[in-house]
């Protein structure tokens, strides 16, 4: 009897589910697909599996848009997930000039991987309904990494941790050089899931409790005459693990994923957080390996948390002049209206609008492969009053007024082994850096269309005019024009700097070609000759916004056919009427 | 053949080798040999291990050589191979490997070796081949000219002598002119002072790819010697794509962090820190990111560059200044070990004399010694070939031998062993060794004591370089002072941390204790061992 109840009781949820998911019983919010196949909240966090659960579902909903790998293996085992997405039906995916983003590098800034998923999503759900977006499809493709860290993501959510740790990935290191491993994380003595702060009631301590928030506490002045409880801060929650009389002073890591890339990469003495050698970090490496493969990638993101900023390099001023004025040029337009679509959010440069970093990820992309990267931390406390930014102390208004109070844990009286009787609480690791729930899926769309935007701007190639002109003893001459119609060049600057890309080739099929030129002036017929193979032109690159003009010189042929085979702009063929 | 005869046909091929001096380099399967005869020699004393296969499918040897847990004592690792023309580096990692099993074994008593007898074997075959020339790069295919093919436009022996030399062809427009102390080599003509160029200069091939370029992109990968992290020269030939590229280096650097108790590296390269030490620059030491040695450890180079100049004489030492890249840079500036560099061998100067003027060119003073030495081959001959590129042109194939610079003749090879297998037992007498020492117990009434100890380095090395003192991969020392349950601890620390210790450095420390029984002392730091003291209070 009772398996006969739980089967109604299914039959009734599922229907009642069903019903208030029925088509005639939503009406379409502008902008956001409606009835889409597939159901996710996004005011809500996911776990690496709840992620890869979420890829997997994209996935099978959308087989012709969606093809779904595991880039590599993760320190502790498990798949770095990646979708790779296009419009599976017109060209070859990999030729298409490619756009890669990622999240999730520092453990704790989780946001990208809602970031992506909702990219990955939105794009699926709006093909074929939303013509950008199908248009987008036919000539991009997208590799999307909701988390490059899976292990340490979830480290950050299931363990006992502060908002901001762990920013490292989970191998083992020995911070307090004692020969031991991790032995003195920290440990969440109140149990609420978080480490907060503890303190202790002290006739000498420098702090006291703020007389109108008692979630405060207020530094006391030399000059100060307090009459109240003064207290001492002891730091994060936590114990001495390993009795050597310090408190949770070798923490899972340390070492920083951003710190491990193969561009201008220094050591821990210069830039600490760096591990080993550049992609000594398996997850680090499966990124680079992946991108290497894939020399079709011509713009990239990578998302982090907080303060509402869109950085591009370089990360050190040592490194000044791998970024030239052309692409800088590039960078800006793109940063620039970013600023725009992400309110709150600026525009900065790394090195010094931030801090120094060596080796991190938008640096190698650029440096080392010539991609336009940007890095954008998620989050700004902007967006609690959508008003400037007023400070640390905003978070405890937002707390009260909009989060309600779920952000803080307040302090209660916990027995500690090393310092008696202590208070335990403070912001919860939920609070401060990793968006609110309720303004998730917001924060989520405006930087997907940003990458929408930079995307949209990577190098797009068409064949323009093409004429024919006979020339005596039964000779032709073929001029054509290569169009570039978006921002970005085939190869940027720092590319063309080092070559680090093959040149763009344009050939000619269909007739004997006897010779084969660009044209650097067609007015005043300047050309300059490709002497060997003159049926595949090498040019060097096809700027952005503009356009390459090539020549050739054949004999017969009726079927003539231009092809324009570009690394990172992709393959356009037309036969010549 | 069936597997018996075949058995012992090996089996007398092996006893050949035995038997048989030596006359030239070992190839892979005589390094081999030569490496399993010295495991099995050393018994529980040397351990084989292969880090990893190349993607040549060559396995990358390393020799692990001590008395008791390797990581018991403070370790030297000795790299050979290190640049793939460089073929006495691994000949010398090898025989200081032998001779240091058999006729110094007491030193593995306090030191462990980690010999790398052949970090560029892909490239080291390339002397071996029907075809030789000096090559650096591994078996990774990779785009020298990075125009999206691959190995496209490799080297022709087109003389048919079995080495890879150069070409000079005959045109008015070359730069290059005959040197007149020796008109087999060629120089750049300086207009300036009045010379003219009748020759161009191109390695010996054709332009299979037709690009206006010779040989610019053949057989060979990624240099050994360029793919390390200081300095690393980006997009240039044998690079590879970013530092660490390549699956052997990237086991040999695993494997490396993980030794702690690892003190000092040995690389056998161009780079030359040891016939003229490292100079300190006050400019590059104060960056942050460091290009100079720092202060402390030019001091050091000096003390070891004096001890191998009494080995290994100094005269007409090559000036060997690192390049980018390379392995004796990453072992100072980024590993932050005591790192020592040298080619192990160069040719004298020809001085000359009444009869024979000494040639000042490098190239040809370099014939003259070689003529005197005996050295057969030295220069191969110019010979006119036919060559499709150059249709109306005189090319003639010839130039200096291409490994004969380099690596002296094999008879040399025992000698020179010798003199590294003695200055790396010096190193190692000179290595870090912590003790302690002048243990003072005192009694200060109601059952306390003051324990006091000098704790001593007493190697001439310090247990840090002042570049290792800065990096995490070489541990602190730790101190110890283990109570048992019916003592207390009063004043002093049960764990504390000391950054270094310099050669024959010392720091006193006491602590205060309350009860009786025993404690005891422990300083460790795996990179100068470990001491122990039990205390009866």
């Amino acid at each position: 009897m009772k398996k006969y109840i739980l089967t109604i009781a299914c039959v009734l949820m599922v229907s009642a589910f069903a019903k208030a998911q029925s088509a005639q019983d939503i009406f379409q919010a502008v902008g956001t697909p409606s009835n889409p196949k597939v159901k996710i909240s996004f005011n809500q966090y996911y776990t690496s599996e709840g992620l890869a659960a979420l890829g997997k579902k994209i996935t099978d909903a959308h087989p012709n848009l969606v093809k779904r790998m595991s880039i590599g293996k993760s320190t502790q085992g498990r798949d770095i997930w990646m979708l790779a997405i296009t419009d599976y039906s017109t060209g070859d995916a990999d030729r298409k000039p490619g756009f890669y983003l990622d999240g999730n590098i520092h453990s704790n800034e989780i946001q990208g991987g809602e970031i992506s998923t909702y990219t990955a999503w939105y794009l699926t759900e709006s093909f074929g309904k939303v013509p950008y977006i199908t248009e987008m499809l036919k000539d991009r493709v997208f590799y999307i990494v909701a988390t490059i860290n899976p292990d340490a993501r979830n480290n950050y959510m299931k363990e006992a941790n502060t908002r901001n740790t762990p920013r490292a990935g989970m191998i083992p290191l020995d911070d307090d050089s004692d020969g031991l491993f991790d032995e003195d994380g920290f440990d969440d003595l109140d149990g609420d899931g978080s480490i907060t702060q503890m303190r202790r009631k002290s006739t000498t301590g420098d702090f006291i409790l703020d007389p109108r928030d008692p979630r405060k506490m207020i530094r006391i002045s030399p000059d100060d005459v307090v009459t109240g409880q003064r207290y001492e801060m002891l730091g994060g929650e936590g114990i001495d693990n390993d009795n050597d009389g310090r408190i949770n002073e070798d923490i899972p890591g340390y070492y920083d994923p951003n710190r491990d890339w193969g561009w201008k990469w220094q050591p821990d003495y210069v830039q600490r957080g760096a591990y080993k050698y550049p992609f000594s970090a398996p997850e680090t490496r499966a990124v680079a390996d992946f991108v290497k493969k894939h020399p079709n990638i011509a713009g990239a993101q990578s998302f982090h948390n907080s303060g509402g900023m869109i950085l591009r390099g370089p990360g050190a001023e040592e490194d000044l002049a791998t970024y030239n004025r052309a692409d800088i040029a590039i960078y800006d337009a793109i940063g620039k209206k970013g600023e725009e679509l992400l309110p709150g959010y600026n525009y900065l440069t790394v090195y010094k609008d931030l801090y120094s970093v060596f080796g991190g990820e938008l640096d190698w992309f650029y440096g080392g492969r010539g991609i336009y990267t940007f890095t954008n931390e998620i989050f700004t406390g902007f967006a609690y009053y959508k008003n400037k930014d007023g400070g640390f102390d905003q978070i405890y208004a937002a707390d009260k007024d909009l989060l309600l109070g779920d952000g803080f844990t307040p302090y209660k009286e916990y027995n500690h082994p090393t310092y008696g009787l202590v208070e335990i609480g403070g912001f919860k690791k939920n609070t401060g850096r990793a968006t609110p729930g309720f303004m998730l899926e917001e924060e989520a769309h405006r930087n997907m269309v940003f990458v929408f935007y930079h995307a949209f701007h990577m190098p797009h190639l068409s064949i323009g005019d093409v004429s024919v002109k006979s020339l005596p003893n039964g000779l032709k001459e073929v001029t054509a024009t290569i169009v570039n119609d978006r921002l970005m060049p085939t190869h940027a600057s720092q590319d063309l700097k080092y070559n680090i890309e093959r040149p763009d080739y344009i050939s000619l099929s269909g007739a004997k070609v006897l010779a084969g030129m660009i044209v650097q002036d067609a007015d005043f017929n300047v050309t300059t000759e490709q002497k060997n193979t003159p049926e595949t032109i090498r040019v060097a690159n096809i700027p952005g916004n503009s356009t390459v003009m090539v020549r050739w010189i054949v004999k017969g042929g009726n079927n003539l056919t231009i092809k324009v085979d570009s690394a990172k702009g992709g393959v356009v063929e037309q036969r010549v009427k | 053949m069936n597997y018996k005869s075949l058995f012992s046909l090996l089996v007398v091929c092996a006893m050949c080798f035995t038997t048989l001096a030596q006359t030239d380099y070992r190839n892979e399967q005589q390094v081999n040999a030569a490496l399993n005869s010295i495991a099995s020699k050393g018994g529980a004393k040397a351990t084989l291990t292969s880090l990893t296969k190349t993607n040549g499918g060559k396995d990358i040897w390393m020799l692990t050589l001590s008395d008791g847990s390797p990581e018991s004592h403070p370790g030297i690792a000795i790299m050979g191979g290190v640049q793939g023309d460089h073929l006495l580096g691994t000949e010398l990692a090898l025989n200081m490997a032998e001779s240091i099993v058999t006729n110094h074994p007491e030193v593995l008593k306090k030191t462990t070796f980690y010999i790398f007898p052949n970090l560029s074997p892909d490239a080291t075959a390339q002397y071996f081949a029907t075809t030789k020339f000096a090559r650096q790069g591994n078996a990774t295919q990779t785009d020298d000219d990075r125009d999206g093919k691959l190995d496209e436009d490799a080297f022709e022996d087109l003389n048919r002598d079995g080495l890879i030399t150069m070409m000079r062809v005959e045109d008015p427009t070359g730069d290059y002119r005959l040197l007149e102390e020796d008109n087999r080599i060629l120089v750049k003509a300086d207009p300036n002072k009045g010379e003219r160029g009748t020759y161009k200069i191109y390695t010996e091939g054709l332009d299979n790819d037709k690009d206006g370029v010779f040989n610019e992109d053949g057989l060979g990968g990624v240099y050994f010697n360029k793919n390390f992290t200081f300095n690393f020269p980006y997009f240039t030939k044998g690079s590879g794509e970013h530092p660490i590229s390549q699956v052997e280096h990237r086991a040999l650097l695993d494997f490396l962090y993980t030794q702690w108790n690892l003190y000092a590296i040995l690389t056998f390269s161009d780079a030359n820190n040891l016939s003229t030490p490292l100079k300190y620059n006050k400019g590059g030491a104060s960056k942050r990111v460091v290009t100079s040695i720092l202060k402390n450890d030019e001091a050091i180079n000096k003390m070891l560059s004096e001890a191998y100049n009494k080995l290994v004489p100094k005269e007409n030492a090559p000036n060997g200044a690192a390049q980018g890249g390379s392995a004796f840079e990453w072992s100072y500036f980024h590993f932050g070990r005591l790192a020592m560099s040298t080619p192990g061998w160069w040719p004298k100067k020809f001085e000359g004399d009444s009869v024979n003027k000494a040639p000042k060119n490098e190239k040809a003073n370099f014939l003259a010694y070689a003529e005197a030495e005996g050295i057969q081959n030295a220069f191969i001959p110019w010979q006119e070939v036919q060559h499709p590129d150059f249709p109306n042109h005189k090319v003639e194939v010839g130039g200096m031998h291409p490994f004969v610079m380099k690596n002296p003749p094999y008879a040399m090879v025992d000698s020179i062993s010798k003199k590294h297998t003695d200055f790396i037992l010096k190193v190692a007498e000179m290595q870090p060794e912590l003790q302690l020492v002048n243990l003072q117990q005192e009694s200060v009434g109601n059952n306390l004591t003051r324990i006091t100890v000098d704790l001593h380095n007493n190697g001439l090395l310090p247990t840090h370089t002042e570049m290792g003192d800065k990096s995490r991969w070489l541990r602190k020392i730790n101190v110890y002072l283990k109570t048992s349950g019916k003592q207390q601890l009063i004043s002093g620390k049960s764990r504390q941390v000391i950054e270094k210790l310099d050669g024959d450095g010392t720091l006193t420390m006491s602590w205060l204790i309350q009860g009786s029984g025993s404690v005891t002392l422990e300083a460790t730091v795996p990179q100068a061992g470990t001491a122990t003291k039990t205390i009866n209070l």
